[in-house]
């Protein structure tokens, strides 16, 4: 009954209905990318290299005559697997360490808030680059580098709400009863510590496509042919200068279109996660 | 206590900043560490990697002594420490410079373009968010809703080619995106390294419009896709200055609201402050992407190379500039937020 109310709350926002719509297109192309797309995602047609949009080619093609829709439509695939698997991985590290070193604040705890300090005092596009070009440059190694960026961020959202938990009446109840460190942490923490957390896998999804989009760019992502948008971009680069206009164009409106999407849904979960954060 | 006595007579600006000039020695200590085990984290040979495929097998062998890669990692650690202090970097294979020497030559060009990156980012940020903020509800507050949502979402690679294709192909008002002079312009001697301010200092107006006109779009580019963060922020702090108690006796008692404007936004600014402080390390990151489009031969278009190159050495030394460089804006902006807020004591 309760959850029920939250769903509705979140579907009466306009955000949150743009979101979905760009959300389900997204979705569809992943499924159903094969037969959306009219061409091969990755075969060069070296007859048809750089092609103004048409008919045949509803956006245009790139310089080695690859199709750009057709490219757009697989490269979702790419970018949101690297993206949410990214952030899921932060997630499920991040939430447990976070409830630990807001629980048990000895030694160890402040260590790991010190290496979160040093790891968050890099800019995060550089360390990310840095360490992708380390790792080699795999579509898995990106998605691992992203989830070590994002985990102290998640890490600190659960520990700050923690920290203020644990001094809360009903968690002395709990070990008053006799509940263990593991059931009160697990059991009476951890489900009311979540939210912020959850509203910022949303947020950070988006972050995630932003940052493999800009590494692949700069070449220390995603490698050709593979389908990516960042990578698209920066094919079509250099051509911009020539006034070749729509290699580039319209996977960075791909882009936009990804994030805002992940954006506006995690607004809406904010507005309705916190309703004193109402917008102003 | 004699010391703390001393200490307490400073006059409180000095307390701060020696306060603070403390904290960054264990600061600098982590993130060495953490550049450190970046380059142990190569797959391999790090000798053979950093050296390249050309090394000799002499240059190997004295490369890993000097890395001390037959040692423990704590006494690793404690060497790559000591050669980072004595400003050694290490070499590039690519360059075949000094990293440190090609750091120094290439900071210049990136410094300056942040810097005026961030005086636009400041003010389109805060005069948007401001006049929101009185003018609730008209053409501007709603265009910079959509503005801060949208700008959020924009890659800045993405701008900067846009902007190319607008301003320089389709318009013809902006100069080519290739560098920071026009190529028959001779760049200004370097006094700051900044062109604009050095082709001033010698005099030179050709010099001076050419390097302005070339950090024209990648400035704009970067002022765009930060603006709209800042803004959402100054947004929200201000609003609540601006609806303070002392806002509305300020007006009751007939205050101009020039003045009111004036009152709210210094009270506003330590948070500001901070805001400002992180967005420099955003720019820095961007400033990776931008100068690659924009061929700008600073420090991100050097990483950039790097990482195509697999020159992990200047990798190394970029990453390691780039957060002390961050590690020092954090501290300056440390200290003008406690200057700024006289209720924090030291």
């Amino acid at each position: 009954m309760k959850n029920n109310g939250i769903v509705l709350e979140f579907l009466r926002r306009p955000s949150a209905v743009i979101g979905l719509t760009i959300l389900a297109l997204q979705i569809i192309a992943v499924i159903f990318a094969p037969m959306i797309a009219p061409y091969s995602p990755i075969e060069a047609d070296p007859f048809a290299s750089l092609e103004a949009p048409s008919v045949a080619h509803w956006l245009g093609t790139d310089v080695s005559g690859m199709d750009i829709f057709s490219r757009i439509v697989y490269a979702t695939r790419i970018n949101l697997l690297i993206s949410i698997t990214a952030v899921i991985v932060a997630f499920a590290i991040g939430v447990p360490l976070g409830l630990l070193i807001g629980y048990y604040r000895g030694l160890l705890s402040a260590t790991v808030m010190r290496l979160f300090d040093f790891i968050q005092s890099f800019p995060v596009f550089v360390l990310g680059m840095a360490l992708v070009s380390v790792m080699g440059q795999e579509i898995w190694n990106v998605a691992i580098v992203l989830a070590v960026l994002f985990i102290p961020m998640f890490a600190r959202l659960i520990r700050a709400e923690v920290l203020s938990l644990r001094e809360r009446p009903f968690i002395s109840a709990a070990r008053c009863s006799g509940a263990t460190d593991l059931a009160i942490m697990f059991r009476h923490i951890l489900p009311n510590a979540m939210t912020p957390a959850i509203v910022q896998i949303s947020i950070s999804i988006g972050m995630a496509i932003l940052l493999t989009a800009g590494l692949s760019f700069v070449g220390a992502g995603v490698r050709m042919p593979t389908p990516e948008w960042g990578l698209m971009v920066s094919i079509g680069a250099q051509q911009m200068i020539l006034g070749v206009w729509w290699v580039a164009l319209f996977p960075g409106l791909a882009i936009v279109l990804a994030v805002l999407c992940f954006a506006l849904l995690g607004d809406a979960a904010r507005e309705v996660a916190d309703p004193t954060a109402r917008r102003r | 206590m004699p010391l703390i006595q001393y200490w307490r007579v400073l006059p409180r600006p000095l307390r701060i900043v020696a306060g603070r000039l403390i904290m960054i020695v264990p600061q600098m200590f982590g993130v060495m560490l953490v550049t450190f085990l970046l380059v142990r984290l190569l797959p391999g040979d790090p000798a053979l990697l950093m050296l390249g495929n050309m090394a000799t097998e002499e240059q190997i062998i004295a490369l890993r002594e000097k890395l001390g890669l037959n040692l423990s990692v704590y006494e690793q650690f404690m060497q790559y420490a000591g050669n980072v202090m004595h400003g050694d970097l290490g070499v590039s294979p690519f360059t075949s410079n000094p990293v440190v020497v090609d750091l120094l030559e290439r900071a210049p060009a990136t410094l300056e373009l942040i810097t005026y990156a961030m005086l636009l980012t400041i003010l389109i940020g805060v005069a948007f968010a401001v006049i929101s903020v009185i003018r609730p509800k008209g053409a501007i507050d709603y265009g910079s809703r959509v503005y801060g949502l949208a700008a959020g979402a924009i890659p800045d690679f993405w701008v900067g080619l846009l902007l190319i294709y607008f301003f320089f192909y389709v318009l013809g008002w902006a100069p080519a995106p290739f560098g920071r002079v026009d190529a028959l312009v001779t760049p200004p001697p370097t006094v700051t390294g900044f062109y604009t301010i050095d082709s001033l200092l010698a005099g030179d107006l050709n010099a001076f419009f050419s390097a302005v006109g070339r950090l024209l779009l990648p400035v704009l580019t970067l002022a765009i896709v930060n603006a709209g963060a800042l803004m959402k922020m100054t947004k929200t702090v201000f609003a609540d200055a601006y609806r303070s108690d002392f806002i509305r006796h300020q007006r009751a008692c007939g205050l101009s609201e020039r003045t009111i404007v004036r009152s709210a936004l210094r009270n506003s600014l330590p948070p500001i402050i901070t805001l400002v402080g992180f967005l420099f390390g955003f720019l820095l990151g961007a400033a990776v992407l931008v100068e690659t489009i924009f061929s700008w031969g600073g420090l991100g278009q050097y990483a950039v190379q790097a990482v195509i190159n697999s020159d992990y050495a200047a990798l190394q030394g970029f990453v390691l500039v780039a957060a002390a460089f961050i590690l020092v804006v954090y501290l300056v902006v440390d200290i003008l937020y406690e200057l700024a807020d006289p209720r924090i004591k030291v």
